[in-house]
């Protein structure tokens, strides 16, 4: 086949008609994803009007890799809420189905004092949102009851513990669902990343 | 004029209930059993779909005499792919929830049979209003389908209705992939039968229609077999 040949084929046409359309598609994605891309300051805005249902203020806060990792999980970020004087972390729990499975969750930690002055305390888990998972197929389980259990054992968050994903026997604590114990697990690990963050690093303790 | 419009009827009602994409050809199951765990879910990803099925059945429509035979399958596959990631940034920013809702339903539309199926069978053969109109009505037609599913299992499962609890009761079976399955079964045998009834009762009406009413018949004149015999 000559270079002439070549040219006027059918293949030469299919492929020039196909990088065409590829070029333009591509062209077109290029000027869409300009027009529409979605800044990361939007994005924290947007999950923190989610978490609080209004704007609010929040100012993030710098860890070493070490401050990050617990046995629970780790810690994606930590912001100061400077509305109410609380801290919300965005961490990610494992122990979830299957290898590598995990929730990651956002909580607020209330709390009274100020870490400046040394008089910081924790008092209780002020929200719990759920943000993603990995690997989770029966996530959707969990429902707005699991999350707000959270919130409602101050003595057992202001006295030093942690989420278990069992019922204590007398069906007092919520952290676990039938059928997706599993991620009820990672989602109370996730929790636990928060409260032994916030106890290790910003009340100067031991996890 | 007419003779058109009766013609975008027939496409209409095709779509959304003749070739209904997911009671009737079963096509697009894997969105249908994931994202059928609510009704908003349901009704977004079938509003989704609808538009990806509309753009890029008009596009494939206006390349049909352009695209060459030998690649129209990959063609079509890069036209219906851009078509899907242009509706995932629509979304990312203008409707966030739905987009976090749908997760990874949403670039798996890319793979959708219904969208590859009407642009190869219809989309491909066919002008460009017609498409449109095949487009639009086929996803509405799976729209509907998927939010009956969603409103059946959210109701079911959590005992709400379009995120209003309405219900103490719940039942988690509705709420897993085997409850989905069932619902999708129980909708697709009730489909068939609504149809197959309709059907039948308009085959009947209509050989009612097109019977000649039955004329007395005139009286035998029996007089000439009466002489042959006396012969």
């Amino acid at each position: 086949m000559t270079v002439k040949q070549f040219f006027k084929s059918n293949a030469f046409k299919s492929l020039a008609v196909l990088i065409l359309i590829v070029l333009v598609a591509g062209a077109l994605l290029a000027i869409f994803n300009d027009l529409l891309y979605v800044s990361d300051e939007e994005r924290l805005s947007r999950s923190l009007a989610k978490i609080y249902g209004t704007e609010v203020t929040a100012e993030e806060l710098e860890l070493t890799e070490e401050e990050r990792t617990y046995a629970y999980g780790s810690v994606n970020a930590v912001y100061f809420v400077e509305d109410d004087g609380n801290y919300l972390f965005q961490t990610t729990g494992t122990g979830g189905y299957g290898s590598g499975g995990t929730v990651t969750l956002w909580t607020i930690v209330a709390c009274t004092g100020t870490a400046e002055a040394g008089d910081l305390t924790l008092t209780g888990i002020e929200k719990v949102v759920y943000d993603s998972n990995n690997g989770q197929t029966f996530i959707s389980n969990l429902n707005d009851d699991f999350y707000a259990a959270f919130a409602q054992q101050d003595e057992l968050v202001a006295g030093g513990g942690y989420f278990t994903a069992v019922t204590n026997g007398t069906d007092d604590l919520n952290n676990i669902v039938a059928g997706a114990s599993k991620s009820s697990n990672a989602a109370c690990n996730a929790v636990n990343t928060a409260l032994a963050c916030f106890r290790t690093v910003f009340m100067g303790g031991a996890a | 004029m007419n003779a058109k419009l009766k013609q975008y009827g027939k496409i209409a009602y095709d779509g959304l209930i003749t070739n209904n994409a997911t009671f009737k050809l079963v096509l697009g199951t894997c969105a249908t059993l994931g994202m059928s765990t609510s009704a908003v879910n349901s009704f977004g990803m079938g509003l989704s779909v609808t538009v990806v099925l509309l753009l890029s059945n008009v596009i494939i429509s206006l390349l049909r005499n352009v695209i060459p035979n030998t690649v129209r399958i990959p063609a079509f596959v890069v036209i219906i792919a851009t078509m899907v990631t242009l509706l995932r940034m629509v979304l990312e920013k203008y409707i966030p929830d739905l987009y976090d809702s749908m997760g990874v339903f949403l670039p798996l539309i890319v793979v959708n049979c219904v969208i590859l199926g009407r642009a190869e069978a219809f989309a491909s053969k066919r002008p460009v209003i017609e498409s449109a109109v095949d487009g639009i009505f086929t996803g509405l037609g799976l729209t509907c389908a998927l939010t009956l599913i969603g409103i059946i299992r959210e109701f079911l499962g959590s005992g709400s209705f379009f995120g209003i609890q309405v219900m103490d009761f719940k039942i988690g079976f509705f709420t897993n992939a085997a409850g989905a399955f069932f619902v999708y079964g129980i909708c697709i045998a009730l489909f068939m039968l609504i149809t197959d009834q309709a059907d039948k009762a308009r085959r009947v009406k209509k050989a009612q229609l097109l019977r000649v009413p039955a004329e007395p018949l005139p009286p035998v004149d029996n007089t000439a077999v009466q002489a042959t015999e006396e012969t």
